[in-house]
């Protein structure tokens, strides 16, 4: 959706190809879709307590005077209560509080209105069906006051970007995150990669353009390629985190794995707070890998529950033990679960020696696996008895059946899950976007050519390979940014 | 929608107005018809040339009008031709047998290519040009193309008439009404009127309308032009003063001598007219803090410096350069005029003060002490259209038949005007014979980028071409220009001369028998080594080399390759043109 957006400002920048307009045009992008007011319900359909109806143009102010009558606006960005009716039949619909936002200071950049209504359906419906019947106010399209505070400069497309993923952050960490991006931190990173990459552009510019011709300072191609080595650390410094930002985005995935019986699908279901895999005395009761989203202590999580590892079954058996072994290594962080009272089993040994271990010491790849060992049935060891493992790495103790030690994990859990994820409220803003990796890694490749070439031109052309990365995060980067910095750095000309 | 509902309110002024413009001209249509032809074009700068001879060229009977014919060709500010980005430009002219290359072949006095160490794509191919020979060469070759008539007049009005219902417009130009009330009519007409419409020129604080130093604004034409609803703007530009050149110290100067061999700007110039040993040479001055501070201390004797107008922020004059960047030597080349001309032009010294104190300034300046002010720098404010109210094939949007091209449009210099030129007198007479517009792409020239920027983006300054402008620099370049326009040329609009196009198609043909000769010789690595031990060719591989790879190697080019191969490429080094171009396209695999 963005992508059309972006070819429609651009469409809008150049201008229609018959008969134009014979005013001299202001310097910005013509606004589109200005002049109509839109209106929408902007919380979540259904029934709620508290519904919010917001509109968007020059009409706001109209449509609010027209549902408040005989009250006047109430002050600019201050809630007031006000009994809503019906502007036609003056029916009254609801006692709500209502804000006014006068452009530009509001989200979309003009003139907006909200009305905080109670939630019920009738109520919702009858206010936007009042909303309908002031002339000039039509109903928005779906992302329209997002579009709207794009076009009038509200919100740059990274900050676009990351309030979509406000709008549908399902837990506390994701609703960080995307705010933080909201706040433009991964816009202002990329902005100032872009300032210091569109300054060395320029530069390099420069000295093919006038480097010949006009006296150009010494060491102007000196400075950009130092400016370029230093972006060329920056970037990759930052993409070695970037990972970290993709798994917060769609949940890190949590692999339950265990010997035969140790009760992982009992743990399965306690984290998950429902009946996710059937619970069985009998060992190889889960033969396949089951997966449920899960909110665990704030962070999104894929809890996958796998077949009992162990060898012999039979045929269908063994290829859940196959699935599980391949889910192992994709996990992100493993809850390896073992009976308390049976740890001496050989089907124990076995997973203590093939698993836990390896995880301990650094996976094949040099990534060391997260894992975290819970020793289940800690119901059936004795009371106050002694530690029944004195020798096994750190472990924590779990009865699923009473639920004893349940904090202790989810604090576990919390811990391990914000290493994983990365804790959005420290540290550089992450890259929650596949596409911002993508033209984030594109940049980096590109200046690697620019540093290789002898060519000057062809070196350019790198640069400006760049440059048109980066602009797919940032936007900019058109021809006349780059004279602009020409032309303010160097005396050039004749 | 906020376009679409201008575009509303402006068809309802546009109904308007046209009642009242017809309403004007319509006395008009009694006057004495005098001969009818395809093409006029109004005024004979380098647009206006280039123009005419294009629509010539197409087939067109064509009228060129300007005030005095003894000034077509004049070259009113620097004395040169080309640059980088300038120079790519002019190849495209000439790919579509454009004059101003050709000429400037047979009128240079010191050819020299920019950027020969950056890369071939922003080679920036530039001469001196002696003014007069130009001048002379360019109205020889004007007043003997066939279908061409000249005739002197200045242009008051246009004739307007019904517009065609197929076409956007609100109304169509079929002539013009000349000073003296007689009409000519035409089915297109091209406006090349440069700094006419309204010029001012200032020196210190006098102002006096003239379109260049000694001629005549026109000032009915811009009055006409504002009526029919074109937006309007200002620009202003500057001239240096010229200098007698015995009185210059050249001896304590740095010299800078011209290329050896000369390269010319033409496809279908083999070398240039003059030997490298005759040409003449530039020299290399700075000014100082005195010159500071002389512009300093009388910027209110300065009224085109005071102005609001926008000049451009390259090519500016000596104060906005002291002014904006304080504390610095700027540079001043001291460039010839001409073979026998007394007068030297100082580049980067482009000056609007009272013409007292530009002298005083000069002999401020190293190896000037003693020089000599033979006229004095001056301002030049002017109106331009916006050149968002043209098509790309620089037809307006409001007057049918009515092209744009040069100054007109907001652009600065003989290459840029040319370029304009050459697109509108071939689109004019096409429009003529009711065929579809010439429009070049930015993909296929700097010509394109050109327009483009113009029709979509607009200006507020003179517009000037950079290299930087074009997003396929890399495959747009000085020595394929005839690649991408000589056959299209040819083709689709009859531009392009017999002679030219036969030239464009052997090389063509040569390049790609060259390359299929390169990619046919193969040895192993080790062998190309022996053969070429200058090449940085690692010996290890086991897969034997072509030709062609050992090319991409930077340091080795066609002469190397035949001196090693000689049997089968020494027929490709005999031409210098397809040697060089051999070496520089990438041919892929």
């Amino acid at each position: 959706m963005w992508r059309g957006l972006w070819t429609l400002v651009a469409r809008a920048a150049r201008g229609p190809r018959s008969p134009r307009p014979c005013t001299r045009q202001g310097s910005g992008v013509p606004v589109p879709g200005s002049g109509t007011t839109i209106f929408a319900l902007s919380s979540g359909h259904g029934r709620c307590g508290i519904a919010v109806i917001r509109t968007s143009g020059p009409a706001s102010g109209h449509a609010l005077r027209s549902l408040t009558a005989p009250r006047d606006l109430p002050p600019a960005r201050s809630a007031c209560l006000r009994l809503l009716s019906h502007p036609r039949s003056g029916e009254p619909l609801d006692r709500a509080l209502v804000l006014w936002f006068p452009g530009p200071q509001s989200f979309t950049g003009e003139d907006c209105a909200e009305f905080h209504v109670h939630g019920g359906p009738a109520v919702v419906s009858g206010v936007l069906q009042a909303l309908g019947s002031v002339p000039g106010l039509r109903p928005a399209e779906a992302g329209e006051f997002t579009r709207r505070a794009f076009a009038h400069g509200k919100l740059s497309l990274t900050e676009v970007e990351g309030l979509a993923d406000l709008i549908h952050a399902e837990t506390e960490a994701q609703r960080r995150q995307a705010l933080r991006q909201l706040d433009g931190e991964l816009g202002h990173l990329c902005h100032g990669w872009a300032g210091t990459l569109t300054k060395a552009l320029a530069h390099v510019e420069a000295y093919i353009d006038f480097g010949e011709d006009d006296n150009l300072e010494e060491g102007v191609l000196e400075q950009a390629n130092s400016e370029v080595r230093e972006l060329q650390l920056a970037l990759g410094a930052h993409l070695r985190d970037a990972r970290r930002g993709q798994r917060l985005r769609s949940g890190a995935h949590v692999v339950v794995a265990g010997p035969p019986n140790a009760g992982k699908s009992s743990l399965v279901n306690l984290l998950s707070r429902k009946p996710v895999s059937i619970v069985s005395p009998e060992p190889g009761t889960t033969r396949d890998v089951l997966e449920t989203p899960v909110d665990l202590a704030g962070f999104p999580a894929l809890l996958s529950d796998t077949a009992g590892l162990r060898e012999g079954a039979g045929p269908v058996e063994q290829e859940g033990v196959r699935r599980a072994r391949e889910r192992l290594e994709q996990a992100d962080l493993i809850l390896a679960v073992l009976d308390a009272s049976d740890l001496a089993s050989p089907s124990s040994r076995n997973f203590l020696d093939t698993v836990v271990a390896p995880a301990g010491a650094g996976s094949p790849n040099g990534n060391s696996q997260r894992l975290l060992l819970v020793l289940n049935k800690s119901d059936l060891l004795p009371p106050g008895g002694p530690d029944p493992s004195p020798n096994l790495r750190p472990h924590l103790l779990l009865s699923c059946l009473t639920g004893e030690g349940l904090d202790g994990l989810l604090e576990a859990l919390r811990k391990e899950l914000a290493e994983v994820c990365g804790d959005p409220s420290t540290g550089p803003p992450l890259l929650t976007r596949a596409r911002h990796q993508h033209h984030l890694q594109g940049c980096l490749d590109a200046l690697g050519h620019y540093t290789q070439t002898k060519d000057l031109a062809l070196a350019a052309e790198a640069l400006r390979l760049a440059r048109g990365h980066l602009a797919r995060i940032t936007g900019g980067g058109g021809t006349e940014e780059i004279l602009d910095i020409i032309f303010r750095d160097f005396c050039v000309g004749k | 929608m906020f376009s679409l509902r201008n575009c509303g309110l402006w068809v309802a002024a546009s109904l308007t107005k046209k009642r009242l413009t017809l309403a004007r001209f319509s006395g008009d249509s009694a006057a004495p018809l005098a001969t009818k032809f395809d093409v006029i074009v109004i005024g004979g700068g380098h647009a206006g040339t280039e123009a005419a001879a294009a629509a010539a060229r197409c087939g067109s009977r064509t009228l060129l009008l300007t005030h005095r014919v003894d000034t077509i060709g004049q070259m009113s500010c620097n004395p040169s031709f080309g640059g980088i980005g300038k120079g790519h430009l002019m190849r495209e002219v000439d790919a579509l047998d454009g004059l101003c290359s050709r000429i400037c072949d047979q009128s240079g006095v010191h050819y020299k290519v920019l950027n020969r160490r950056k890369g071939p794509a922003v080679w920036g191919l530039r001469a001196q040009i002696d003014r007069k020979l130009y001048k002379q060469n360019m109205q020889k070759e004007i007043l003997n193309t066939p279908l061409l008539t000249v005739q002197e007049g200045a242009v008051e009005d246009l004739i307007l008439t019904e517009p065609e219902p197929e076409y956007t417009g609100k109304c169509r130009v079929s002539g013009v009404v000349l000073a003296d009330g007689s009409t000519v009519h035409a089915e297109s007409v091209v406006l090349t009127t440069g700094t006419f419409l309204r010029g001012v020129i200032v020196i210190g604080l006098e102002m006096h309308p003239a379109g260049r130093l000694g001629d005549q604004p026109s000032i009915g034409l811009a009055h006409t032009l504002e009526k029919l609803g074109f937006v309007v703007g200002r620009l202003k530009t500057g001239t240096p003063p010229r200098i007698a050149k015995e009185s210059i110290n050249f001896s304590i100067l740095n010299k800078q001598t011209p290329d050896n061999p000369s390269i010319p700007f033409s496809f279908i110039s083999e070398t240039v007219w003059i030997k490298p040993e005759d040409q003449l040479p530039c020299y290399l001055t700075h000014t100082n803090p005195k010159v500071d501070e002389i512009v300093l201390e009388n910027l209110h004797l300065n009224s085109h410096i005071k102005e609001t107008t926008r000049g451009p922020r390259y090519c500016p004059s000596i104060e906005s350069k002291v002014l904006r960047f304080p504390n610095r030597l700027h540079q001043v080349w001291l460039e010839p005029e001409g073979m026998d001309s007394d007068l030297i032009y100082p580049q980067g010294l482009s000056v609007t003060l009272p013409a007292e104190l530009q002298e005083k300034m000069i002999t401020c300046i190293k190896g000037l002490e003693k020089a000599k002010m033979i006229q004095p720098g001056y301002g030049v404010q002017y109106d331009y259209l916006d050149p968002r109210q043209i098509t790309p094939s620089l037809e307006t949007h409001l007057v049918q038949r009515l092209f744009f091209a040069g100054q007109i449009n907001g652009t600065t210099g003989y290459e840029e005007a040319a370029a304009q030129g050459v697109i509108a007198g071939i689109n004019a007479s096409l429009r003529v014979k009711r065929k579809p517009p010439f429009v070049v792409s930015r993909t296929e020239g700097y010509i394109g980028v050109l327009i483009d920027d113009l029709t979509t983006l607009g200006t507020n300054e003179p517009y000037r071409m950079f290299t930087s402008r074009a997003e396929f620099r890399l495959s747009l370049r000085p020595d394929n220009a005839d690649s991408r326009l000589t056959f299209r040329g040819y083709k689709e609009v009859g531009c392009v001369s017999q002679q030219r196009y036969e030239r464009a198609s052997w090389m063509k043909s040569s390049l790609e028998e060259g390359i299929s000769v390169l990619k046919s010789i193969e040895f192993s690595s080790s062998k190309w080594k022996k053969l070429i031990p200058e090449a940085s060719i690692s010996i290890g591989k086991s897969l034997p080399l072509r030709a062609l790879d050992v090319l991409k190697y930077e340091e080795v080019d066609m002469k190397l390759l035949a001196t090693a191969v000689p049997a089968p490429l020494k027929k490709y080094i005999t031409c210098r043109e397809l040697a060089e171009r051999l070496k520089i396209e990438d041919w892929g695999c």
